[in-house]
């Protein structure tokens, strides 16, 4: 049982949940009735109007009303909302014992002492029926959540169904009601619109408390016989089913559960117990020391249950209801029911794994409660799942990657005890073994292969990165490094219930019940985070964001601490990953959901964060973020600057700009407000920065004559000082004059105002003092006896203003923080331009490499079904080399050191993998690969006749040094040299070797005849040989698979012959200059060969060009014909055509040449003479190119390998000729 | 080597990883470990050295460790004087034989050890594992399976892996000897090799050691695109490592790349290396072959 929220009060009589927000009513023996919010642990309000004991109490399922019924007789209506009890029915003659709104018809239900039952139409205000029938206090009755039936229990020891039907038609009008009450007192006794369906009778003693089960025709009812009945009915009769024997006391309240097959009931005895409502056994029992049970409700929707005791209530549920997931990567494990599932996050594909075991006991809280999976490698991931079981168990299976859905059988896992497992690597997991305090690390067989002792006393552990361990006590975790025994990171903090890690490993979220903490990897505190209300799940986002969830809230944590809402929710979920927008989530049903949710905000701070000015702006130009809250956080966290960017208001702005020190934003703001107020802040901010101008500006709006004629002094604007003199003598501002007077030095100025003040001797002294003696003679008369005596002994000087350092224009100005931000302004667009151009181009890099490595797996995957093919037929084969001549196994014995060297005796040494190649094959390349030259060139001489084998050497030589890597062992040791076999593939065995890996294969041969054919295009003769040639050196030692690709070989060599016989005349025929007929001979044999059509082109133009230069123009226009039959480009068709015309006029050779070209040849590849059909010839056992006899024993002219007309088996270049 | 199970903190478990993994310079960069017991001061002191061995200084090793220095680091100097020039190597070999006969000393790990290098080197394998058949630490038998895999008795190597598994299978020694016997023997457990090298890759800083590694498993599965890749990224880490040239060359042919820049450059910075010795031997044993043929 998981109590979610408790109460202490008088006895709780009533108990019920409003069906969608999180409160409870609960109705006391003190006779007040408390709602609470179970959610937030709040008492919301409380209604105290009945007098005595309230024993019965409900929500109606739509309208903010709630029913009680209590000790005072009275059934009281009431409005939460309002706060009101909206009026009183009476009727009842006893205590009432329950009330019940009908879920449809404004109807209550109550049952009472006074033996009856009534219904009572709500809107009317009326009773429409009196049940009669118990003969003694009825305890409880109830409709049924879907039909026209009341089942009470009573006292009388029975239960009774009733059927009220006929109420139901009868009041199909609200008018008729009134009708109905007179009526119905007329027939109180005789009651025909509710009759009695069925009379259960079975408990020996008084009946407390019977229900309807929600979808199935049961009853179940408990007694004070301490029993427990559940009960069956159909149309016509109604039957006992079974007795559940259990309880020590009077059975108070029995249920059944909203959504689960199971029984509830609680009793005097101090207990509640879950019965299973099939098999009908008692499967758990939740006892408590002191208080009696009395009452129980079910929640209509979700799955929470309450119970009412004698000193409060509480609210609980029977079972987790978390599921348990895994995730890494986009890949998501997670239990439903009896299956592993997977869940795809990139496609969001949702497909069953396998079946799980059933728990072999029906007991509560078995289910998984966590999982932990590991990639175990490319075609298996192993899942563990750790639940309750036998106190604490985990189970192990292991997942074929491509068996998703396809399984039903479940698979005999691998089971062991344990506090909690999870995987430390990817083929080890930990098993907490609290009773040693002790990790135990296994393999995926589930064997012991270490174990470590934990350094605090741990409860459970959770993952902390490869080979490490996070150990979770009461009050602390610990970051353990089992492999080194070393405590990398120890953290206080509550108790621990979920560990979530961030994508990158470097920090870990640590989620208790109401608090989050954030973490380092060395579990170094960041912040803490303290909720209300329970926290649920959390997920990281990219950006290093903690995405949780509360029970009604979705929310963020930024690394700083800050935390905000994102959205609320309605129920709660388990936040599995989040990715940009978008969070996935599993809900309590186990369904994966994902949620898209506005992450401005929470992106926008982090921006801010990290000084990503040009985010910031960008934000701000582009979104829609405002609001005060945003703005006071801007202004909270010194950011005035870019709060100023969303404020409208001119007050706010003005603020703003002040604070940030933006002076011409604040003279804007001042300009509109136009206050004083605003006006001198303003001034004030203008001077500390040094800003004399604005200063001016501000004193002058205000019409600050004092501060602006100080300003004056000390910025040296004495023309303007002169000026705001005058303006005081205008506004007859004596003062004022005075002092601009003396700021300017103007003595006579001063004295004048000081005359026309009235104050004559001041003026007088003034006057002489500075020496103005015409001006003090006439004061000394106008004074006349007053005139004041100069102090003796001082000598008097001119009292003048010191000049300013500067005169005009603005002082340095204070630096305010402008500089990252307006910069920041500027390059907001340019800069995120340019960040965005940078990923797109990462992304399609990426594209690119996935591209190249898919096309790398098809090959592979082509080049592994072919070898496997050979693979079934080879296997015999190189395993009797595998017996060969291994010595019978010796046991290496593990003596003492002392006796090591009289013991030990060292093994032959094995056969080197190039020795079995050696042995083996009888293709060239591959003894070439395998070092043994000599068998190659043998090979190649009785195959092919090949004898100079000059031509050859790079290409042995490249063969067997690609036959081998290198692999670096042990330090400063002799490297490994290791062969490369061909046609690996995932099912190839061990041991068994395959043929060696060969650095030449037949497409490459392809491509370079391609690039042959490019050569001879664009006319690069001599490159177009060499690639050729090429071909034809390297084909001896090209190794192909199926037969069909040996004759694609041979093709290729007769192909390659063509060309390079015909290229070789043409350079001839280049060479030879002085001699056109041998030239012309040339040209024209070259047209014979066996060329590609634009090739053919290009020879018969040439032809066609030498012969008719040499005047032959008969040959020139058997040249120019067949040129005219290849459809050539129009150029040369337009030569053609014109040597055409030419030669019909003249069809005569003015030359005679060995060439005839009615007669079909070939040509010698050695002396260029055309050997005409019948002459007799030799051939190349090689290349297959004709000679004249006398060339035989020669080395080919053609190939340049093979001694012509040698005896030679022909070309072996695949396995699957030499079987 | 720490018992399974209990015991105090392992002090050097970073530093060994680091020495193994082929990390040396990180490994003498961060040797300087307070609190240590004097035995795992002296093998601290062995893995730094062997560490400037394998970097090639080898005389900073002859010239740091002098006379009074342990057993285990004098036997460290021999296997650097033994490296540092061809013409000590009789020399260094008639006095480690010596010091092995010597019945105080001749029993001492690290000595069985540098004993199996040596001997190793000289391809004497029989009395390589005289010394080291025995084993006792794991490097000794992570030698020992070394020493079976280049007489191609994989059989015995398996055998000694098995040792090494029952001791501490998750030992990176145990691993890397994994790793080694899985391309030894080929076939299926190639993949295993890859995955045990792609663990390295995860857990550790990669190295030219763990990169040459997966690079030889995706050319022993014929991937020889991904495995110049690796082999690129190893040369961008030490352009200089022997290993990473000569598979670069062997890569490279494969790929239908040109091999001779890097042929050249392993012919100048390692002319003693394996491929360099086949490429030349293989040269003459054209030309024999030739000559045999004709």
């Amino acid at each position: 049982m998981l109590t979610k929220f408790e109460t202490k009060s008088n006895r709780v009589k009533g108990l019920t949940f409003h069906p969608k927000r999180p409160w409870i009513l609960a109705s006391l023996h003190s006779g007040v009735i408390q709602l609470w919010d179970y959610r937030m642990g709040t008492l919301i309000d409380r209604f105290d109007e009945h007098e005595g004991p309230v024993r019965g109490v409900h929500f109606h399922n739509s309208q903010p009303l709630f029913v009680s019924g209590g000790d005072d007789y009275k059934i009281k209506v009431w409005n939460h909302k309002t706060h009101r009890c909206l009026f009183t029915l009476l009727g009842h003659l006893d205590y009432i014992r329950t009330v019940q709104f009908h879920h449809e018809n404004p109807w209550i239900v109550s049952a009472s002492d006074d033996q009856t039952i009534r219904i009572w139409n709500w809107q009317s205000r009326t009773c429409i029926s009196v049940l009669t029938g118990h003969n003694h206090y009825v305890m409880c009755a109830s409709f049924h959540p879907k039909e026209d039936l009341v089942v009470s229990a009573s006292l009388d020891q029975t239960v009774r169904v009733w059927d009220i039907g006929s109420l139901k038609k009868k009041t199909v009008s609200p008018a008729d009601d009134l009708m109905r009450f007179t009526q119905m007192n007329s027939d109180l006794f005789g009651g025909v619109d509710a009759i009695v369906k069925y009379v259960l009778e079975g408990h020996d003693r008084g009946v407390n408390w019977a229900s309807f089960h929600p979808t199935l025709p049961l009853i179940v009812s408990g007694a004070d016989d301490r029993q427990v009945k559940l009960w069956r009915m159909n149309e016509t009769k109604a039957w006992e089913v079974d007795t559940l024997r259990g309880h020590m006391n009077n059975v108070s309240s029995v249920m059944f559960h909203a959504k689960q097959d199971i029984i509830v009931s609680n009793s005097e005895d101090k207990s509640i117990r879950v019965w299973d409502a099939t098999k009908r056994t008692g499967i758990q029992t939740f006892r408590r020391e002191h208080d009696r049970f009395w009452i129980l409700a079910v929640h209509p929707e979700i799955n929470l249950l309450a119970a009412g005791h004698d000193n409060g209530m509480i609210v609980f549920k029977l079972e987790r209801e978390r599921p348990a997931f895994a995730l890494s990567g986009n890949s998501l494990f997670y239990t439903k029911d009896r299956f592993l599932r997977y869940y795809d996050c990139s496609t969001q594909k949702d497909s069953q794994v396998i079946p799980i075991r059933r728990p072999g006991t029906p007991s509560l809280n078995q289910s998984p409660r966590t999982l932990s999976h590991s990639s175990y490698s490319s075609t298996e991931d192993a899942v563990l799942i750790c639940s309750d079981l036998d106190g604490g168990s985990y189970e192990l299976y292991i997942i074929p990657k491509d068996s998703v859905g396809r399984s039903d059988v479940v698979q005999d896992a691998k089971r062991g005890t344990g506090g909690s497992a999870v995987f430390i690597a990817r083929n080890r997991f930990a098993v907490l073994e609290k009773s040693t305090n002790q990790v135990l690390v296994k393999n995926l067989k589930n064997e012991l292969v270490k174990k470590s002792s934990l350094p605090i006393p741990t409860d459970a552990i959770f993952s902390a990165g490869s080979g490490n361990l996070l150990c979770r006590s009461e009050d602390k975790v610990v970051i353990f490094d089992h492999q080194q025994r070393l405590v990398l990171g120890e953290l206080q903090t509550p108790f621990v219930r979920y560990v979530v890690w961030s994508n990158d490993k470097e920090s870990v979220a640590l989620l208790s019940k109401h608090t989050i903490i954030i973490a380092s990897k060395k579990l170094v505190l960041q912040c803490t985070l303290h909720e209300t209300i329970r926290v649920k799940s959390g997920a990281w986002d990219d950006n290093g964001v903690f995405i949780y969830t509360t029970l009604n809230h979705i929310k963020y944590c930024l690394p700083n601490g800050d935390s905000g809402i994102i959205r609320t929710l309605d129920v709660p979920i388990y936040i599995t990953k989040v990715s940009g927008n978008t969070i996935f989530c599993l809900d309590r049903d186990g369904k994966n959901r994902a949620i898209t949710i506005n992450a401005t905000e929470y992106i926008f701070k982090l921006a801010l964060l990290r000084k990503r000015y040009d985010h910031v702006m960008g934000m701000i130009k582009n979104s829609q973020l405002c609001g005060q809250a945003m703005i006071a956080y801007l202004q909270q966290k010194g950011f005035p600057e870019v709060a100023l960017h969303f404020v409208e208001d001119e007050r706010v702005r003005f603020n703003l700009a002040l604070e940030s020190g933006n002076i011409s934003v604040a003279v804007a703001s001042a300009t509109e407000i136009n206050e004083k107020e605003q006006w001198y802040r303003l001034g004030v901010e203008a001077l500390r920065q040094g800003n004399a101008g604005i200063v001016e500006f501000a004193y002058q709006q205000t019409k600050n004559f004092e501060r602006l004629s100080f300003l004056y002094l000390i910025t040296g604007k004495l023309d303007k000082l002169s000026k705001l003199m005058k303006i005081a003598e205008v506004k007859n501002n004596v003062m004022g004059q005075f002092h601009n007077a003396l700021y300017l030095g103007d003595v006579k100025e001063r004295v004048k105002i000081l005359e026309n003040a009235g104050h004559l001797p001041l003026a007088y002294i003034t006057a002489s003092v500075h020496g103005l003696k015409d001006v003090a003679e006439r004061l000394a008369t106008e004074l006349g006896d007053n005139v004041p005596t100069l102090p003796e002994g001082k000598t008097p000087s001119l009292l003048m203003p010191p000049s300013p350092v500067i005169c005009g224009g603005d002082w340095p100005l204070l630096r305010v923080m402008k500089g990252i931000f307006e910069g920041g302004l500027e390059s907001a667009a340019r800069g995120g331009a340019v960040d965005d151009e940078e990923e797109d181009v990462g992304g399609d890099w990426g594209d690119a490499l996935d591209m190249v490595d898919v096309d790398g797996m098809e090959n592979r995957d082509i080049e592994a079904i072919l070898e496997e093919a050979e693979e079934e037929n080879d296997e015999g084969g190189w395993e009797e080399l595998d017996g060969l001549d291994l010595p019978p196994e010796l046991d290496t014995p593990k003596a003492s050191a002392n006796a090591r060297s009289s013991v030990f005796v060292t093994p032959t040494q094995g056969m080197p993998v190039s020795h079995i190649w050696s042995q083996k094959s009888s293709l060239a390349a591959e003894q070439a690969a395998a070092g043994s030259f000599d068998t190659a060139m043998r090979l190649l001489n009785r195959q092919l006749g090949i004898k100079n084998f000059a031509p050859l050497k790079s290409m042995f030589i490249d063969l067997f040094s690609g036959s081998h890597s290198y692999l670096r062992a042990f330090s400063s040791s002799p490297v490994v040299s290791l062969a490369i076999e061909r046609g690996w593939s995932e099912s190839s065995s061990p041991n068994i070797r395959g043929p060696p890996a060969l650095v030449y294969d037949f497409s490459q041969q392809e491509e370079k005849l391609k690039s042959g054919y490019k050569a001879t295009t664009s006319g690069k003769l001599t490159e177009a040989l060499r690639i050729f040639l090429s071909i034809l050196h390297t084909i001896p030692l090209v190794v192909v698979e199926s037969r069909s690709e040996v004759d694609e070989v041979k093709e290729l060599v007769t192909i390659v012959k063509e060309y390079v016989l015909g290229l070789k005349m043409e350079l001839k025929r280049r060479e030879t200059k002085d001699d056109p007929v041998r030239q012309q001979e040339l040209a024209a044999y070259f047209t014979h060969c066996n060329l590609q059509l634009p090739h053919l082109r290009l020879a018969l133009f040439s032809a066609m060009g030498v012969c008719y230069k040499s005047k032959n123009l008969a040959t020139a226009y058997t040249f120019a014909k067949r040129l005219l039959e290849t459809n050539p480009m129009e150029s040369q068709a337009k030569t053609a055509r014109q040597i055409v015309q030419a030669a019909e006029r003249n069809m005569t050779d003015a030359t005679e040449l060995n060439y005839d070209f009615r007669n079909p040849f070939v040509i010698c590849g050695s002396t260029y003479v055309p050997i005409y059909r019948g002459q007799k010839d030799v051939s190349c056992p090689y290349c297959t190119a004709r000679f004249v006899p006398s060339q035989e024993g020669n080395i080919c002219g053609v190939c340049e390998l093979a001694v012509i007309g040698a005896d030679a088996s022909g070309l072996v270049c695949s396995p699957s000729q030499v079987r | 080597m720490a018992a399974m199970g209990g015991g105090g903190p392992d002090h050097l478990f970073n530093l060994r990883n680091q020495f193994y993994l082929g990390a040396y310079q990180t490994a003498i960069n961060n040797s300087e470990i307070p609190n240590l017991s004097p035995e795992d001061a002296v093998e601290r002191d062995c893995l730094v050295f062997r560490s400037y061995i394998a970097l090639g200084s080898y005389q900073l090793v002859i010239s740091e460790i002098d006379e009074s220095a342990a057993t285990s680091l004098q036997a460290v100097k021999l296997l650097a004087m033994y490296l540092s020039s061809p013409a000590n190597k009789q020399s260094t070999i008639s006095s480690l034989r010596e010091w092995l006969a010597d019945s105080t000393i001749g029993n001492n790990a690290t000595l069985r050890l540098v004993a199996g290098i040596v001997f190793m080197h000289e391809e004497d394998y029989s009395e390589a594992l005289k010394h080291t058949h025995a084993g006792g630490t794991m490097d000794l038998h992570a030698l020992n399976v070394q020493i079976f895999i280049k007489m191609h008795r994989s059989d015995y190597a398996e055998k000694q892996l098995g040792v090494m598994q029952q001791y501490d299978e998750d030992h990176t020694l145990t691993q890397l000897a994994t790793a080694w016997f899985n391309l030894a023997v080929g076939g299926s457990k190639i993949q295993e090799a890859y995955l045990i090298f792609q663990d390295f890759c995860e857990k550790y800083p990669m190295t030219c050691l763990i990169l040459n590694g997966k690079a030889v498993c995706c050319m022993q599965m014929g991937n020889f695109d991904e495995a110049e890749s690796l082999l690129l990224e190893a040369l961008n880490k030490d352009a200089k490592d022997p290993e990473t040239l000569a598979n670069l060359v062997v890569c490279s042919l494969h790929v239908s790349k040109s091999s001779s820049r890097y042929l050249s450059q392993l012919k100048l910075s390692h002319p003693e290396h394996v491929l360099v010795k086949r490429v030349s031997s293989a040269e003459d044993n054209f030309e024999r072959a030739v000559q045999s043929v004709a």
